[in-house]
């Protein structure tokens, strides 16, 4: 007999070797370990790809400006004189072209979703060459852009691919106003590309809205200009506003979707419990199944220890083999996997599924974990294997 | 019968085996019975609405308004009944994250065409005479703590008044309920005129329009004529049933529910996959005692009976607790959830549908076994031992 | 003595892979009611193939089984099963108890299959029990018995509904010497007293000393035939 080493690595060897012979309870334990780690990926590749959506669309010196309490874009109203009144906040960046600022209108139309063929609710947004260029990564991928004072609209990515109408050079109807589709925007994937983008000025009359505007953008002169900006609009009691960064208010409506990580988890580590019963289960059956082979290896001279080694082992490969199996599927099925719901400001956001590799090393840990505990406990029993039975017939 | 001590002998041999299978099926069983009924909560909105009431909304979106003079047009339309009108409030109590569903509604057309909301008269008459009175509906009024006589502030996150507040003080007039246990009454309900006199935005426009008709056959034609006669106009409408509205309405959550459905069902099924797995292979393992049974006279029918009837308890042991388990948790989160979904019970439907995926579970997880049992041969099992 | 087995012509033959191997070519036995027969013979004999017709859990590829004047080899196999219930019983080199049942429920096993009342069954499980000397240990678990008790159990169980015919595979081939001699003399007396037909497959010649006479198998053949002192 070698060493206590060469002893286990043989017992494991002998388990991993006979798996196939075992087929039904290798794949049961691979299965159990796969649809758990599919399934919280599936739950955070949402979480995450939503998040992700929202939060590139934000920057840290850009301020968002919203009437006090609104919440979201939608809901807030700011006035000509409110606008007037900010750009000429300390704080707020000028260049040559008078202060780096955008008002901005938001309203909703309806929209038919591809998935559904029923109307949903898409942000058509009145904006204004600054509010574009102030947005990074804006490029127009295709048509032009809009010309201001006219009834033409550009169109973001996400609409396009998820809602049906909006094609290059179409005409569309919202309540009797036609709009002329003249460009296709890209935002780099961020929830800008869930929208529609046309001519302030020309809301502003469409939608009775006279010189009001809904938000208001402002480029900081330094990150460090909040503060600055947030002490000025506080003094002025005309100013009932709400004062945030642009990336803080983009965070926190996309946390919208949180509640779908946490869900997710629970469901996953519920379903784990599930899964780990079965996989004990198994386990234990595979350790009861093989009692006299196991026995004989110990009365042969085998250790408790190898017995235990060759049992922990082989859950983890099969636990392992599961997570591969269930990061695979959920590669397949999710990654990239385009979807659209009601976000912060009650419109539509398209996002794509993100399996990241920090959320596959969540996987891993899962399936391992699987692995760990649905062979720890069979192990002991194996290796707690009286020789004796090795002797005696087994009912 | 005379074999179910043996069923149950068999059943129980192994305790921490059927612990664990049936604790895997009670999981199985208790998310199936959590998500169906949040998925069923989600659309029971949908099914409660009635098919009767027609909503009038603003074409571009039921976000822009309507003038106030299309209530009367509307009313002149021949088939309609009764009309009246709601605006959205935004309404949150205290914090902008507790949100406070409320409307601003004509006080006696509201009550007249929600007419499945009940409400002590008098309470209803001293809402009707008090201006600044606010009707809230029971669910909302325990969630809150609140009730009749006390002064409210509810802020709006959309409008202000014109000393530059966007919060309103009302006065609780009146608690509604629903003439059945499913009518939701978690929201609220005060005078659109004192909502107009009071918000900076001025104007008469309000948010949308709800109508019954004479008669529900006439709903399609009814529809028409109010679409048409306000084609062209300034404001476009968009009529529609109520409950096509709130059918379009859920479906905006979109394919990210239905793919959350579709993932939990699946590893649902994947559970009583390995499940049904080691149900198999533990009775395979009991070959030798079948054949022993079946030297002493037991009739394979018999015995295939046995093993299905012990599946099937197996099944239904764990289902049954996951399914209570479902109904404890359902009940728990209630009231937590119960402002965003109202009708959070574990349904008849759902019970019986868990059932049935129960028995298919023992069925067929039982008949293999089963089957094997029935065509055993006795020599075949006592040499392979 | 009225003739209780008779075999006649009895062939049995199975496939096995291209190879047809054949047992039996032919085969003829009787056995008188009241007899107790001890079957020798080499591993692969057919001592047990043998057996197993007997049992109605085999059946011979030709030939006859006639069992108190009634044709066994051809009955269908529900009706085989009905037949066992009412005639025979088995004993088993390893016992074959249930294990999760114990000694009265396992012995209560075969009443099961008949219109027995449960007062009555219990009744009859008392009576077998106490012949074999176990009335004491009815409620243990067949892992707290030793071979010998939990032969005695299976013992128990195989008289139980009252069969004339008991058989046995290697009943003592897994109990020491005294444990042995004292389940083969509970079936003496039973075949004594009880006057229990009793086919008994043994390699051990003392234990098929117990038996009224020896039937010796080689390849598929009686060699000779020996009365029990």
């Amino acid at each position: 007999m070698g060493s206590v080493f060469s002893q286990t690595m043989a017992v494991i060897a002998m388990n991993i070797r006979s798996l196939p012979q075992r087929i039904w309870m290798s794949l049961a334990m691979i299965l159990a370990s796969a649809v758990v780690v599919a399934i919280l990926l599936a739950f955070l590749a949402m979480a995450k790809g939503f998040e992700a959506t929202l939060s590139s669309a934000g920057s840290d010196d850009v301020v968002i400006f919203m009437r006090e309490g609104s919440a979201a874009e939608l809901n807030s109203v700011i006035s000509r004189d409110q606008v007037n009144l900010i750009e000429v906040a300390p704080g707020v960046m000028s260049d040559a072209n008078g202060p780096v600022t955008s008002a901005e209108l938001y309203v909703v139309v309806d929209g038919i979703k591809k998935s559904s063929n029923t109307e949903a609710n898409i942000p058509l947004r009145g904006i204004q060459e600054r509010g574009i260029t102030m947005r990074d990564n804006v490029t127009i991928t295709a048509g032009r852009m809009f010309t201001p004072g006219t009834n033409e609209l550009i169109v973001g990515a996400g609409i396009l691919q998820q809602f049906d109408g909006f094609e290059l050079n179409a005409n569309v109807r919202f309540g009797k106003n036609v709009w002329r589709v003249v460009g296709v925007f890209s935002s780099g994937g961020n929830v800008f590309e869930s929208e529609l983008w046309a001519d302030a000025k020309v809301l502003q009359s469409l939608y009775n809205r006279g010189s009001s505007y809904q938000t208001m953008r402002a480029q900081l002169t330094s990150p460090g200009a909040l503060e600055t900006v947030r002490a000025y609009v506080e003094n002025d009691p005309r100013l009932n506003l709400d004062v945030q960064t642009e990336a803080n208010y983009f965070a926190a409506q996309g946390k919208q979707l949180g509640y779908m990580a946490i869900f997710g988890r629970t469901i996953s580590i519920v379903m784990a419990l599930g899964a780990i019963a079965g996989a004990l289960n198994t386990m234990y059956t595979s350790v009861a199944e093989r009692s006299a082979e196991i026995a004989t290896l110990r009365a042969i001279g085998f250790s408790s220890l190898s017995a235990f080694a060759g049992t922990m082992v082989e859950a983890l490969v099969l636990a392992a083999m599961g997570g591969v199996v269930g990061s695979v599927c959920a590669f397949m099925l999710f990654d990239g996997l385009n979807a659209s719901t009601l976000g912060g400001s009650f419109t539509q956001v398209v996002f794509s599924f993100e399996l990241s590799p920090d959320l596959f090393r969540q996987g891993a840990g899962f399936a391992l974990a699987i692995g760990l505990i649905s062979g720890f406990f069979p192990a002991w029993r194996a290796a707690r294997m009286p020789v004796v039975a090795a002797f005696s017939k087994v009912a | 019968m005379k074999d179910l001590y043996l069923i149950y002998k068999n059943l129980t041999r192994k305790p921490l085996r059927l612990f664990l299978t049936s604790f895997a099926i009670f999981i199985a069983f208790l998310l199936f019975g959590a998500v169906t009924t949040l998925k069923s909560a989600l659309d029971s909105g949908v099914e409660l609405s009635a098919d009767d009431r027609l909503v009038v909304l603003n074409s571009i979106n039921f976000t822009n308004p309507l003038p106030v003079a299309y209530v009367n047009r509307v009313k002149a339309v021949e088939g309609v009944s009764k009309v009246t009108h709601a605006n959205w409030f935004g309404g949150y109590f205290q914090e902008p994250t507790n949100q406070v569903v409320t409307f601003a509604v004509d006080p006696e057309t509201y009550l007249d065409v929600y007419s499945e909301l009940v409400i002590d008269p008098a309470q209803q008459d001293a809402w009707f005479r008090n201006r600044q009175g606010i009707l809230i509906g029971e669910r909302l009024a325990k969630i809150n703590g609140w009730k009749v006589g006390d002064r409210i502030p509810l802020s709006s996150n959309i409008f202000s008044q014109d000393n530059g507040s966007s919060t309103w003080d009302f006065v609780v007039e009146g608690v509604f309920t629903g003439n059945d246990e499913q009518v939701d009454t978690g929201y609220a309900i005060f005078h659109y005129k004192y909502f107009m006199e009071t918000q900076t935005m001025g104007g008469d426009w309000i948010g949308w329009i709800i109508l019954t008709t004479t008669d529900p056959a006439l709903n399609e034609s009814v529809a028409r004529a109010i679409d048409d006669q306000f084609a062209n106009s300034s404001t476009e409408t968009d009529t529609s049933t109520e409950k096509a509205f709130n059918k379009a309405f859920i479906e905006q959550i979109g394919n990210v529910g239905l793919i959350i459905f579709g993932v939990v069902f699946m590893a649902f099924f994947t559970i009583l996959v390995v499940v049904g797995n080691a149900m198999v292979l533990a009775v395979r393992e009991r070959t030798g005692e079948i054949a022993v049974l079946k030297s002493l006279g037991f009739t394979s029918p018999r015995i295939f009976r046995m093993v299905l009837a012990e599946s099937m308890l197996l099944s239904l042991l764990g289902g049954m607790a996951g399914l209570g388990g479902a109904y404890v948790v359902v009940a728990g989160a209630k009231d937590a959830m119960a402002q965003f979904l109202p009708n959070l019970v574990l349904g008849t439907d759902t019970a019986l549908q868990a059932f049935g995926f129960m028995v298919l579970l023992g069925l067929v997880t039982g008949l293999l076994p089963a089957y094997n049992a029935l065509k055993l041969n006795i020599i075949t099992a006592f040499s392979r031992r | 003595m009225t003739a209780l087995f008779d075999l006649k012509k009895v062939a049995k033959s199975f496939v096995k892979g291209k190879e047809k191997i054949s047992i039996f070519d032919d085969l003829n036995m009787t056995i008188e009611e009241g007899d107790f027969v001890a079957i020798m013979g080499p591993s692969g004999s057919g001592k047990t193939t043998l057996l197993n017709m007997l049992g109605g859990v085999d059946q011979p590829t030709s030939g006859e089984v006639w069992f108190a004047g009634e044709r066994i080899d051809s009955l269908s196999e529900g009706n085989l099963a009905k037949w066992r219930a009412n005639n025979v019983g088995f004993i088993f080199q390893f016992y074959n108890l249930m294990p999760m049942l114990n000694a009265a429920r396992n012995v209560e096993l075969p009443l099961l299959l008949t219109k027995l009342s449960g007062k009555q069954r219990k009744k009859n499980v008392e009576t077998a029990l106490t012949l074999v000397e176990l009335a004491d240990r009815a409620k243990h678990m067949p892992s707290e018995m030793s071979g010998g008790q939990q032969q005695r159990v299976a013992i128990a169980r195989a008289i139980v509904s009252d069969p004339k015919l008991l058989l046995c595979d290697e009943p003592t081939g897994d109990l020491d010497r005294a444990t042995a001699d004292e389940i083969l003399k509970t079936l003496q007396l039973l075949n004594e007293k009880f006057n229990k037909t009793i086919v008994m497959v043994t390699h051990d010649p003392a234990a098929a000393k117990y038996a009224k006479r020896t039937l010796h198998l080689d390849k598929g053949e009686f060699v000779e035939e020996g009365m029990a002192a």
